[in-house]
């Protein structure tokens, strides 16, 4: 079983290649946009670009990494507000103790949704729901149901300062997050499991996969994702609040994933293809900004794209066509004959 | 074939050493909360008058008329829906907008969007087998989207020369109109849910699928009706609350899509669909509103309301997860 190939046979195919043709399209769009219109693009619109990404990005990741084992994380988009409450909080003397302390949350959380999940065998849905719900009322009850200041501005600018022009140690933190887990999901075999866990969960238990301790560590990382995400921009805005900062959070992050080539049946994806669709949401996103384009233009894209791609990519939109184009071929000749 | 058979019996096996203590969880747990809820009523100054009993069932009504129609939903199999808030919100507005009309078109206009949403969305997951969790988060999105687009991000209010729908927010015969839409829902929905071949077929749909299609059942019909249907719901509830508060936006969205949610699921419905009840899902509507009205009287805030919502809704999903194994 060690050397078995589940994972990467299951991602082979033209699908895979997906992901990188949007963001191919995204970005020559942005380019072409100072040549068709009269909007310019400058460097700045780059850095803003990967600004973008460190933003939702990790949040993106730790998602896909739960619907790649097959299950999913509705809590990811509170666990990022906690996760920037908490930093602000705790990190007044140092904002590394901050993140520390968001991180630990984020163990506890993951480990008790993660726990319930898999020794219970729940559906993870309605368990992360009810989390979604603990973990947001958490969040009021510590910033006394209001927007908590952070006093300093520098950790921000610091963290956000360009480096080469285009990147931030904001970006750069989650860009390198993205490489470490790319690297861990392709090459190591804790990343095969994950898959096969979410491809065929009996097989691979039966295959002696740790499949309650994979569980735990998947709900673990989501929560860690989401939390880091968070901490990170609460510092850039020095600012955390319980309510939403901008854009919603788990459709920009259902989103990317699933551009990204996540298979919501579970089993396939991988921390590349993600990256690619979070770059090409950020750069769409860059797009309309340049443009000027009113905010609800950015949530109808944003949904309309999500709803295509959840129905492309569902199990029985071929089976569909085809028995339909059968079915009415069968019918024109029946009654020609 | 062979491993479903496995399962089954694995589960019976499994029945026999489980069973009893599941029961007994959940029967303590319903006692625990029971005895809070008393303890709370008596100590809670301003709990037992007429008019926070009031209170709590107005309350209750618009976030029971919205889970007893998500029930549709749960039992189906299909989860839930995470654009119920927003179908709200957008119902609510068009109801609003529509008034100019006259109130009875204004109605039927507002009820065909919920069906035409509800409807869009239950097609994707019945024929396509579409995630119904994403494509309702999508569908949520592209609400919002149009929703600001259409009313250029201005909030709707009520034509100056229409009163005729200030009738649907105004108490009859000391309790508030929306009180009696949810009870009449609620009846009219169990009934048929237990009743016609329609609600038989939505049971049969959820506890398990392949025997569904087997006996020839209209698969994508039934889930395209009961999004439908649950959408419809909430659009009903849009007109009331459009018509309570006099003035509608995307800021009516709120909590109901998660308010709806843990309701149908603190009632006890299996999420995994085919077992629970209309009936279930308005007793955790109320449930709720009892739990929330009673930490605001005792000074709670918005977070600690949440967080004890959150808690009771893990705890009951684990606790019915396991009494239906158990069976």
């Amino acid at each position: 079983m060690r050397r078995t190939r589940i994972s990467t046979a299951r991602i082979g195919g033209a699908s895979r290649f997906v992901p990188f043709a949007i963001l191919a399209v995204m970005i020559a769009t942005m380019a072409l946009l100072p040549v068709v219109t009269d909007y310019t693009v400058r460097t700045a619109n780059v850095y803003d670009v990967f600004q973008n990404f460190s933003a939702y990005g990790l949040v993106a990741l730790a998602l896909g990494i739960t619907i790649m084992a097959g299950e999913f994380d509705l809590s990811v988009s509170s666990m990022y507000l906690l996760g920037g409450m908490v930093a602000v909080l705790t990190g007044a003397g140092s904002p590394l103790v901050g993140i520390l302390a968001a991180l630990g949350t984020a163990v506890i959380v993951g480990c008790v949704q993660g726990g319930l999940i898999a020794y219970f065998r729940l559906n993870s849905m309605p368990v992360t729901l009810g989390g979604y719900l603990v973990v947001l009322g958490i969040t009021y009850i510590l910033g006394h149901s209001k927007s908590v200041m952070y006093e300093d501005y520098n950790v921000g600018l610091r963290l956000d300062q360009p480096i080469a022009q285009v990147f931030s140690i904001r970006s750069l933190i989650s860009l390198g997050i993205f490489v470490l887990v790319a690297f861990v999901l392709r090459y190591l075999r804790v990343g095969r499991d994950v898959r096969a866990i979410g491809g065929d969960r009996r097989a691979a238990r039966v295959a002696g996969v740790p499949v309650e301790h994979l569980l735990i560590g998947v709900f673990i990382v989501s929560a860690l994702g989401a939390a880091l995400a968070g901490a990170l921009l609460s510092y850039s805005l020095a600012t955390a609040s319980p309510t939403n900062i901008g854009f919603d959070v788990l459709t920009f992050s259902a989103t990317a994933a699933l551009l990204g080539g996540v298979s919501l049946s579970g089993g396939r994806g991988s921390a590349v293809g993600i990256a690619a669709g979070v770059l090409s949401l950020s750069v769409l996103q860059e797009i309309l900004a340049i443009v000027r384009s009113p905010d609800y233009v950015s949530s109808l894209i944003t949904g309309g794209l999500l709803v295509l791609v959840t129905i492309l990519w569902a199990p029985e939109i071929s089976k569909w066509f085809r028995t339909t184009r059968v079915a009415s071929a069968v019918e024109s000749k029946r009654v020609q004959g | 074939m062979n491993a479903g058979v496995f399962g089954a019996l694995e589960r019976i096996r499994a029945d026999r050493r489980r069973f009893g203590w599941a029961d007994v969880a959940l029967g303590l747990w319903i006692g625990v909360l029971t005895v809070l809820v008393v303890y709370g009523a008596t100590t809670t100054t301003g709990f037992m008058t007429v008019s926070n009993l009031k209170a709590i069932l107005t309350a209750a009504a618009f976030v029971g008329i919205i889970a007893v129609g998500l029930t549709v939903i749960v039992l189906s199999g299909n989860l839930f829906s995470l654009a119920l808030g927003q179908t709200v919100a957008v119902t609510a507005m068009l109801f609003l907008y529509t008034l100019q009309f006259g109130l009875a078109l204004a109605i039927v206009l507002t009820l065909l969007l919920g069906l035409v949403i509800g409807a869009v969305q239950g097609f994707a997951v019945g024929a396509w087998g579409a995630n119904p969790i994403i494509i309702t988060i999508g569908a949520a999105g592209l609400m919002e989207g149009v929703a600001v687009w259409l009313s250029h991000g201005q909030s709707i209010v009520p034509p100056a020369s229409a009163t005729s729908y200030q009738r649907l927010a105004e108490p009859l015969l000391g309790v508030p109109f929306p009180v009696y839409v949810f009870v009449a829902l609620t009846i009219g929905l169990a009934v048929a849910m237990r009743r016609t071949r329609f609600g038989r077929g939505i049971y049969l749909l959820g506890e398990n699928r392949v025997a569904a299609r087997a006996a020839a059942l209209p698969v994508t019909l039934l889930t395209t009706a009961a999004f439908a249907l649950t959408s419809v719901f909430a659009a009903g509830a849009g007109v009331l609350i459009g018509a309570t508060s006099q003035n509608a936006s995307l800021l009516l969205t709120g909590s109901y899509t998660y308010d709806a949610i843990a309701a149908a699921l603190v009632g006890g419905n299996a999420v995994t669909g085919g077992r629970g009840s209309v009936l279930r899902t308005a007793g955790g509507a109320v449930f709720i509103a009892t739990i929330s009205d009673m930490l605001l009287l005792r000074g709670y805030t918005t977070g600690g309301q949440i967080l004890v919502r959150g808690i009771i809704v893990v705890v009951v999903v684990v606790l019915t997860n396991l009494r239906e194994r158990s069976r």
